[in-house]
């Protein structure tokens, strides 16, 4: 099988999935991308992945309580599965790989 | 709260994900009202809830489900490709099997739905009536007809307020005009009236519609008929309006008034020329109104919504009203209406002006072409089916894997879907490769284009719904057979396919051989009547005959009787001419009829209806008519005055009819027949013969001497070398006839065109009877492969214990031949009945028996035999040791 590759926004989504945990739903999310990473996004964005993340299987969903600010709606409330939190481990360490070829700045003071 | 989200969100969010969406909306629309303030935060939420407008969320709903579909299919088609690619033969046997079964019925089909297009163009079709008429004499039916009065039309658009319009005709047989220098021969020529291009929808180039047959001396001409008069390659026939052409022995000039399109192949009238009923009349002032004269035909346009049998039911009184009894017209005279929707099907009528075709062989066609069809279905169905012990495995496996039934039951339509396609491609192509040779069987332009064309909607309804239950019904059966297999027994590897199945596949072959049987044994007996028809003694010689075109253009004078004896002389000169008489009738046409007709001393109340046949003082001789009593026209009796002819032949027909006793008492009796009581002696009694087919019974002739320019003559040869005498003959005419075209038929092939649609019919039943027992005999090649295969152990087990080849064979040939015999016995009563109804459509017709039953019988069980030979063979051969290491 070949491996299926996530995109950057799919991967902070699903990041954020992992992070929430119970409160990881559509309008959380994009408040949260908003609050960390100051980047206005637009909900649709957020369901459209997380509902392509499903299709992959990376996160599972079932409905949670509704609250009166949601007009009495239910959430969504996404979890991780094991397959989406292996692929972010393999993502985070591919990344670390990456990182350590890198020159770092500790290199550059012990040459000068 | 709910007014604030969007109503639009609705109309594309799929609904199982709208609660979840608005929800996150609206909790984000409450945080910027804090933020942003209402307006602001208003804005916003219109802006993100159109945000959902993405293909991601819009098809979120289907496209998933689809998606996968679509991978399933994909799959099925790789396993359909690959299934028919392993088994190869088996596949080809398949596919070939329900090609031919298709292609034999797109053939038919296309003939067949020619059959029923006919006259479809009219626009007024199903209001328009044929008159027809029935006429009684002394309790008798004598007449069975179209024929009638001139009056007729008129008087019943005159009296019936439901009839629109009405118009009459009279074909006038074979014209031939003289065009400036050029003389034309052979036009089918029809006198019409006026009303004529408004009662049909028969298309006019150029000319007026209203007006072209009015006047006298009018006539209209097909644009194939003008283009050869005329030899234009461009369509500005108009020129020709008025043009003055001349028809043979008149010498008024004939003025073209109008060009009409072709007549349509489906057309009942065919007609190059058409003359204005007016010509007809012009000689004969009464002729207008004569309620004697008849030969007349009526149509009736009928007004909108008029019941056609009610104003049918109306005609006894009209009958009463005009006709009195016997009183007018010599007989009751009985009217009725036919659809003209049936004029080219169903018509049975006496001098028919229609082209018609018996509907009955129309109809079996269509019955044979379905029998085809389901037999080459039943083939694929016993075929695949057949093949349930290969794949039995195959549905186990994909069970496990966690197929479900709808899956696998899609998988096989999918399959039967491809073999069908595949079959229908290859059946295109056949029917391609074989159009030419069909279309000249039954002699016609078919192709399968201009057959769709002529479908109409509900047809078109009927043929898809047909083929779509086939292509279903031949699919479904083996994919709910096969997808029912429980995995735990198939893949213990014992499975034998359920006795039910079995008993199924069984009835299936019988059906086949069925069918089979009862078409081999149609054909036999078809082809039976047709040689029967062919060596009957017809009581007459119509072998190695020469017919001559009459010499029309030659003026009838005062030497013309010379002329015409001496031509006569000269012919019997030439070197193979035994001998030569002119008539104005000839074997095998349909005689004119006399109906006041009476012997000299009796009262002329009672008078009789006898067929007319005028001929010269050689006729009798030259086509070897038996004289019973009496003798023949004699040289000496031959005159040109009408007033001075005074003798008369009867057949014996004819005496038993008039009650004159035995032939020798005929001889000599004094007969009334024709205007102002005209008397004539019976000199002779000759024996009765058949002059038309043998459908009709033999009918009672009395011959006249006659002698006119419009007569035919027939030159007997002593062997069938036509091409040798000819150029001799037609120096002899040449000279004696100057300025006219000469032109010749042979007699036999005239008679034989009574037959074409026996014939027609014979070869299809012929050709579709071998495709039948084709198909059959792939059907039994399936099944006995099956059977060797599963009984290969049997066998195996059987050979050890000491069975001989031979009561191997004869075990496994057994099984088969029981079906194939049940099926000849079931086959018999039917193809006994079918066979009977056809042939009751003759007059003289051969006995069945039912010893003509067992050669059908023998040719199944034959042919099955052979089939079933090799994989029977190949099963008894096969060495123990073999099939049964695997045990």
């Amino acid at each position: 099988m070949p491996k299926e590759y996530l995109g950057e926004f799919e991967e902070l989504v699903l990041t954020l999935v992992a992070a929430l945990r119970e409160d990881a739903y559509g309008a959380a999310l994009a408040e949260e991308i908003d609050k960390k990473m100051g980047r206005e996004v637009n909900l649709s964005a957020v369901h459209v992945t997380l509902y392509r993340l499903e299709d992959k299987g990376y996160v599972k969903s079932s409905f949670g309580g509704g609250t009166k600010e949601r007009g009495g709606r239910r959430k969504r409330i996404y979890t991780v599965t094991s397959a989406g939190m292996a692929m972010l481990r393999a993502m985070k360490e591919s990344r670390v790989e990456l990182w350590k070829m890198v020159p770092q700045l500790k290199m550059n003071t012990k040459l000068g | 709260m709910n007014e604030r989200v969007p109503r639009f969100l609705r109309w594309f969010c799929p609904p199982h994900l709208l609660e979840e969406i608005e929800g996150d909306l609206v909790q984000r629309h409450e945080r910027d009202l804090v933020r942003h303030g209402a307006s602001k935060a208003r804005v916003r939420l219109c802006w993100s809830a159109l945000g959902y407008l993405r293909p991601g969320i819009i098809l979120r709903n289907s496209f998933t489900v689809r998606l996968f579909r679509m991978i399933m299919l994909q799959s099925y088609f790789t396993t359909a490709t690959r299934n028919l690619l392993k088994s190869k033969v088996f596949s080809a046997i398949n596919i070939f099997g329900l090609a031919v079964g298709l292609a034999a019925c797109m053939l038919i089909f296309q003939f067949v739905s020619f059959e029923f297009s006919y006259d479809t163009f009219h626009e007024k079709l199903d209001r328009t009536y044929r008159v027809t008429n029935d006429r009684f004499q002394n309790g008798k039916l004598i007449q069975h007809g179209t024929i009638m009065y001139p009056t007729i039309g008129p008087t019943m658009a005159k009296d019936y307020a439901e009839v629109e319009a009405y118009t009459r005709m009279m074909p006038s047989g074979e014209a031939n005009f003289k065009v400036s220098d050029k003389i034309f021969a052979g036009e089918q020529s029809i006198f019409a009236d006026e009303h004529f291009f408004t009662a049909f929808s028969f298309k006019l180039i150029s000319g007026d519609h209203l007006t072209c047959l009015k006047d006298p001396y009018s006539v209209v001409i097909t644009e194939a008929t003008a283009l050869r008069y005329f030899g234009r390659s461009d369509t500005k026939y108009t020129e020709h309006l008025g043009t003055a052409i001349y028809l043979a022995g008149d010498s008024n000039p004939f003025k073209i008034t109008g060009i009409a399109a072709d007549t349509p192949a489906n057309s009942h009238l065919q007609f190059s020329v058409l003359f204005s009923y007016s010509t007809a009349i012009a000689q004969d002032a009464g002729a207008d109104n004569s309620w004697t004269w008849s030969d007349m035909r009526h149509y009736l346009v009928l007004k909108p919504g008029a019941d056609y049998k009610a104003l049918e039911a109306k005609f006894e009184d009209f009958s009463n009203r005009y006709f009195q009894g016997e009183k007018v017209s010599g007989s009751i005279e009985k009217f009725y209406l036919q659809p003209m929707k049936d004029a080219h099907l169903y018509s049975d009528y006496e001098y028919d002006i229609a082209r018609t075709s018996d509907g009955r062989a129309v109809w079996a066609m269509s019955g044979i072409a379905i029998f085809i069809l389901v037999l080459a279905w039943i083939n694929y169905v016993n075929l695949t089916t057949s093949r349930a012990v290969v794949r039995a495995k195959e549905v186990g496996v994909r069970k496990v894997m966690g197929a479900v039934r709808s899956q696998l039951i899609g998988q096989f339509i999918v399959e039967s879907l491809v073999v069908t396609l595949l079959a229908l491609a290859v059946a295109v192509g056949i029917v391609a490769a074989v159009q030419g040779t069909f279309n000249q069987m039954i002699r016609s332009e078919l192709t399968l284009a201009s057959a769709l064309t002529l479908l109409d909607g509900q047809a078109i309804i009927v043929l898809t719904v047909f083929f779509a239950c086939g292509i279903i019904l031949a699919g479904f059966y083996p994919a709910f057979v096969l997808s029912a297999y429980q995995p735990a027994t198939v893949l213990k590897g014992k499975h034998q396919g359920s006795s039910g199945g079995r008993f199924l596949l069984k009835s299936l072959v019988v059906f086949q051989f069925v069918a089979s049987t009862a078409l081999i044994a149609g054909t036999l007996v078809v082809g039976k009547q047709l040689s029967f028809l062919n060596e009957a003694d017809l009581g007459l010689n119509i072998h190695n005959t020469i017919i001559l075109d009459p010499p029309q253009r030659t003026a009838w004078d005062s030497v013309y009787l010379d002329r015409i004896e001496s031509f006569k002389h000269a012919v019997l000169q030439i070197e193979g001419v035994t001998k030569v008489t002119t008539s104005g009738r000839l074997p095998g046409q349909r005689l004119g009829r006399n109906f006041g007709i009476r012997p000299a001393d009796r009262p002329s109340d009672k008078q009789y209806t006898l067929s007319v046949m005028p001929v010269d003082h050689d006729y009798i001789d030259a086509y070897g008519i038996t004289i019973v009593a009496g003798r023949g026209f004699l040289a000496s009796e031959a005159t040109m005055k009408y007033e001075d002819l005074k003798t008369v032949l009867l057949n014996e027909s004819a005496i038993r009819l008039l009650e004159l006793g035995t032939p020798e008492s005929a001889v000599g009796k004094v007969i009334v027949m024709g205007q102002q009581d005209k008397k004539w002696t019976v000199v002779g009694v000759v024996k009765d013969y058949h002059q038309e087919s043998l459908h009709k019974p033999k009918e009672a002739i009395v011959f006249r001497p006659a002698y006119w320019n419009n007569s035919r003559a027939s030159i007997k040869l002593k062997d069938n070398n036509f091409e040798r005498v000819l150029p001799e003959i037609e120096t002899a005419f040449n000279q004696h006839f100057p300025d006219n075209a000469f032109g010749y038929t042979i007699l036999q092939d005239r008679y034989e065109f009574q037959y074409r649609d026996d014939r027609r019919f014979g070869q299809v039943i012929r050709i579709f009877t071998g495709l039948g027992l084709i198909i059959s005999c792939l059907g039994l090649i399936g099944l006995s492969a099956h059977m060797a295969v599963q009984r290969t152990k049997e066998i195996g087990i059987r050979k050890v214990m000491g069975a001989s080849l031979f009561s191997i064979v004869s075990l496994l040939t057994s099984g088969f031949m029981n079906l194939v015999i049940v099926a000849a016995l079931v086959a018999l009563p039917l193809a006994y009945l079918g066979v009977d109804n056809w042939l009751s459509g003759f007059a003289y017709r051969i006995e069945l028996n039912w010893l003509m039953f067992i050669p059908p019988i023998l040719i199944v069980v034959g042919v099955a035999a052979m089939t079933i030979s090799a994989q029977v063979l190949k099963a008894a051969l096969a060495r123990p040791a073999e099939t049964l290491k695997y045990e």
